[in-house]
């Protein structure tokens, strides 16, 4: 990647229409009784970046499983290079020139990361290249996406969750794609790996490659995409040109809800929570050796936002307050009680949603009943016996709280699109009527519907009494549902913006720890 | 020293079997005698082999396992001694032959069972278990039948080195070539995590059959091992090396889910099982404290095992 083509920026006007790279015209695929896709019409041209947005269940994931060869249409054609197609494996996708990026299909942890890069591109037994080669084309597509220093005889497990998604990146560019399919592949890359990719892209762009790109963040869209399609309930609503529309049309081309606007009362309940009761102390914590020490508040009815670039410490401190993991010095009290094991977490009232929600949060084979009932059994049950009506009941209520989209509670939650995954994990957390909600993003890899519902249902809580610690990588989120940010910058509290001086610039000065920062703590 | 350092793996298995070699030297003289050796390999490489063709099953991941290994190898010798010898065909390239097409069928059919039709590993393999083992005994209803005169030939001593030396450096070597190839990290993708393996244009399917075959193809090779040191064939002798060679597996270091592990820990681990057993006959301990003391070093090494894994996932998860 040469300086030039990094330079090549968002002015760039897009390549004029042309004959279609891929062309899919009412695409329809059902699973079962839910219609994934019900009329689903999407062109590429060659050397544009177009984006998908969509709410939850609109059908963005089938479509991109469809073009990759994973799952195939049931009516409606596929044009690939002005022919007719149709991919029966991911290798016939890839052989074609269609490389994908999968959002939760990342890397092997226990290989290697130049063996987690070559994936897929040999035969079975053939290898496609001599070792040296192979490395050295590795390190090439590794330092495309910012990875050039990268050790690529490491475990791809020992990296970071960003660093393993460019991993995955890295993984795709290394085939002859003439369309490069990115699902969500950016949602835990920090801005500054963001940019860096976002100026591959476009570079990608002016040798008439092609990017299809779906995200859930408007700055992204905004920043990047030529022509934007917008999905809802498994049809194409619309595409537009840059420039024809803003965020907000958008938004109410994904919705046949009116409402854009969040419930950003926050401001108002800032004022009051300054008033209330402490839940929880932090005293002296360091979450890393040496670092400095800080003391923190969290007061009931608050939404304290937590931020920081990848890895600097936030991740840790959120744990640290649930009790998953012990500071390396300093206490965590909640009434008085010291939180120094999960077990202590859970006495005090405190619930904790990880931020890995497929290994870690549900249980995909078993009913949204099931995953929202499990860690409140106790409340349902009469004489140590679970009551069914009782159990029904709670789900209902947390369901209906959360406001979860699903066909029934017995329908297994790996059914779910990710964002009503979200909020049925929510329910369950709420159903053991916690204290403190300590939500490790929440909001990551959940549509804007998902995410509008989500924001509201927080704000609900907040006012009820429970306190939110809520950590965001995106900043708007930080700044449109906290009433004050912790911001982490190596290992520290870099500052604590409040309410009043909260703005993306604000928390962006504080996570680099740049100067401006320092004045606001 | 990069082929060692890669298989950080089997470094514990390794160091065990350093360990229990110089135990059984102190514990008999006899096991230092240089004219014993070829009689132990002969005894020893039914172990290590059966081990090694265990170990391709359980790497390739999605509760991989070959239970038909032992019958397997008991199907062999009866095919050898009960129905090519009688027949006539004798000569080596129809013995060898034979048996290795044997070996490659019984690997097609577990693999198709498992990866095209999608039968759960342990009951396709229990499957093919009984019915090689049936075969078996209508070929050869009790020991007897008669090796063709050079098979043990083969196994004896060539020039001073042990004819098993060779065969199994022969193997060594042919896997250390074809793990040149991209078949080992196909392998290994598959077994980590098959739908990423999938989804990053591995043919799954392809790598899995391929991985029964290599567990067919080395289970045939014990055959032929064993009819060497026979010299006869046993319906009974092939069954239970089918749970030895999932013993080796997991003390080799292999992980049980797939992905993690090679033929070096397996093959180093068979050799164990079998350094355990000549240690209690020289120290004249009862057969059945054997099994006993199989199943305690069993569970200490599964528990090991777990440990490594688990310590290894909190170094990953630190980022």
């Amino acid at each position: 990647m040469n300086e030039q083509v990094l330079e090549a920026g968002a002015n760039t006007p897009p390549t004029p229409a042309g004959p279609l790279l891929l062309e899919a015209t009412n695409i329809r695929r059902t699973f079962g009784e839910t219609i994934a896709l019900d009329s689903c019409t999407l062109a590429v041209r060659p050397g544009e970046i177009h984006a998908v947005v969509g709410e939850n269940g609109s059908g963005k994931s089938t479509l991109i499983k469809i073009f990759s060869g994973i799952v195939r249409a049931e009516s409606g054609s596929l044009r690939w290079n002005d022919k007719p197609v149709t991919f029966r494996t991911p290798r016939a996708a890839q052989d074609a020139g269609i490389a994908t990026v999968f959002q939760e299909t990342l890397v092997l942890p226990n290989m290697s990361v130049r063996d987690n890069v070559m994936l897929g591109l040999d035969g079975v037994i053939r290898r496609r290249s001599g070792a040296e080669r192979e490395c050295a084309a590795v390190r090439e597509a590794l330092s495309v996406v910012g990875l050039g220093s990268l050790d690529i005889e490491r475990a791809a497990g020992t990296q970071s969750l960003a660093t393993r998604q460019l991993i995955g990146v890295a993984r795709s560019l290394m085939r002859p794609w003439r369309l490069l399919v990115l699902d969500e592949s950016t949602s835990a890359i920090d801005i500054e790996d963001r940019d860096r990719l976002f100026a591959a892209l476009r570079g990608f762009r002016e040798e008439g490659r092609s990017i299809l790109f779906v995200s859930h963040r408007m700055d992204e869209i905004d920043s990047i995409a030529d022509r934007t399609t917008v999905l809802r309930s498994g049809r194409s609503v619309a595409t537009l040109e840059r420039g024809e529309y803003s965020s907000e049309t958008l938004l109410g081309l994904m919705s046949t809800r009116t409402s854009v606007r969040v419930a950003a009362a926050s401001g108002e309940r800032g004022a009051d929570a300054v008033g209330r009761a402490s839940v929880v102390s932090v005293q002296g914590v360091s979450v890393a050796a040496g670092r400095k020490p800080f003391d923190f508040e969290l007061r009931a009815g608050e939404i304290v936002g937590v931020g920081g670039l990848e890895g600097h410490g936030q991740v840790a401190f959120l744990e640290c307050i649930a009790g998953a993991r012990r500071p390396v010095a300093g206490s965590i009290l909640s009434e008085g009680q010291a939180i120094r094991s999960p077990r202590d977490g859970e006495r005090a009232r405190i619930a904790f949603l990880p931020r890995d929600r497929k290994n870690e949060g549900i249980f995909s084979p078993l009913s949204v009943l099931d995953n929202v009932t499990v860690s409140a059994l106790g409340a349902v049950a009469r004489w140590g016996f679970i009551s069914t009506s009782r159990r029904n009941r709670m789900a209902d209520v947390m369901c209906s709280r959360t406001k979860v989209k699903m066909a029934s509670l017995q329908a297994p939650i790996g059914s779910l699109s990710g964002g009503n995954q979200q909020k049925a994990l929510l329910g369950r957390l709420i159903a053991t009527r916690p204290r403190v909600l300590v939500l490790n993003d929440p909001l990551r890899g959940v549509d804007l519907g998902a995410k509008r519902d989500l924001y509201e249902v927080l704000a609900n809580l907040a006012d009820s009494g429970v306190a939110i610690l809520l950590l965001s990588t995106e900043l708007v989120e930080l700044c449109l549902l906290s009433n004050r940010v912790v911001v982490f910058h190596d290992q520290a509290v870099s500052a604590v913006v409040e309410r009043e001086a909260l703005s993306e610039r604000a928390l962006i000065d504080a996570m680099f720890a740049h100067r401006g920062a320092a004045a606001a703590e | 020293m990069n082929w060692l350092t890669s298989r950080s793996y089997a470094w514990p298995i390794l160091a065990v079997v350093v360990v229990f070699t110089a135990l059984n030297a102190i514990a008999s003289p006899a096991f230092s005698d240089p004219s014993n050796w070829n009689g132990l390999l002969i005894g020893a490489a039914p172990f290590i082999i059966t081990a090694m063709a265990q170990a391709a099953p359980v790497m390739s991941g999605d509760s991989g396992i070959d239970l038909s290994v032992g019958p397997l190898t008991g199907l062999v010798n009866a095919l050898i001694t009960a129905v090519l010898v009688p027949a006539g065909w004798s000569d080596p390239v129809s013995v060898i032959g034979i048996s290795l097409a044997v070996g490659v069928l019984s690997g097609l059919l577990n693999g198709f069972m498992i990866a095209v039709v999608r039968v759960q590993p342990i009951i396709a393999t229990l499957g093919t278990f009984l019915a090689y083992q049936g075969i078996t005994l209508e070929f050869l209803p009790m020991a007897g039948g008669q090796a063709p005169a050079w098979l043990p030939g083969l196994a004896a001593s060539h020039g001073g080195v042990p004819g098993i030396l060779l065969l199994l450096a022969l193997l060594g070597l042919a896997w250390l070539a074809f793990e040149r190839t991209a078949y080992r990290r196909n392998l290994l993708a598959t077994g980590g995590d098959s739908r990423t393996a999938y989804a990053s244009g591995i043919n799954v399917v392809a790598v899995r059959i391929i991985a029964y075959v290599i567990a067919g193809v080395l289970a045939a090779i014990a055959g032929l091992v064993f009819t060497a040191a026979l010299g006869s064939g046993d319906p009974r002798v092939g069954v239970p090396y089918t749970l030895t060679s999932i013993a080796a597996v997991a003390l080799g270091g292999i992980a049980l889910s797939g992905g993690r592990g090679g033929m070096l820990g397996a093959a180093a681990a068979g050799a164990v099982l079998f350094l355990i057993q000549t240690l209690f006959t020289f120290a004249q301990v009862s057969i059945f404290f054997i099994q006993i003391i199989y199943g305690l070093i069993l569970l200490v090494a599964l528990t090991l095992n777990a440990t490594g894994e688990r310590i290894r996932q909190r170094r990953m998860s630190v980022s």
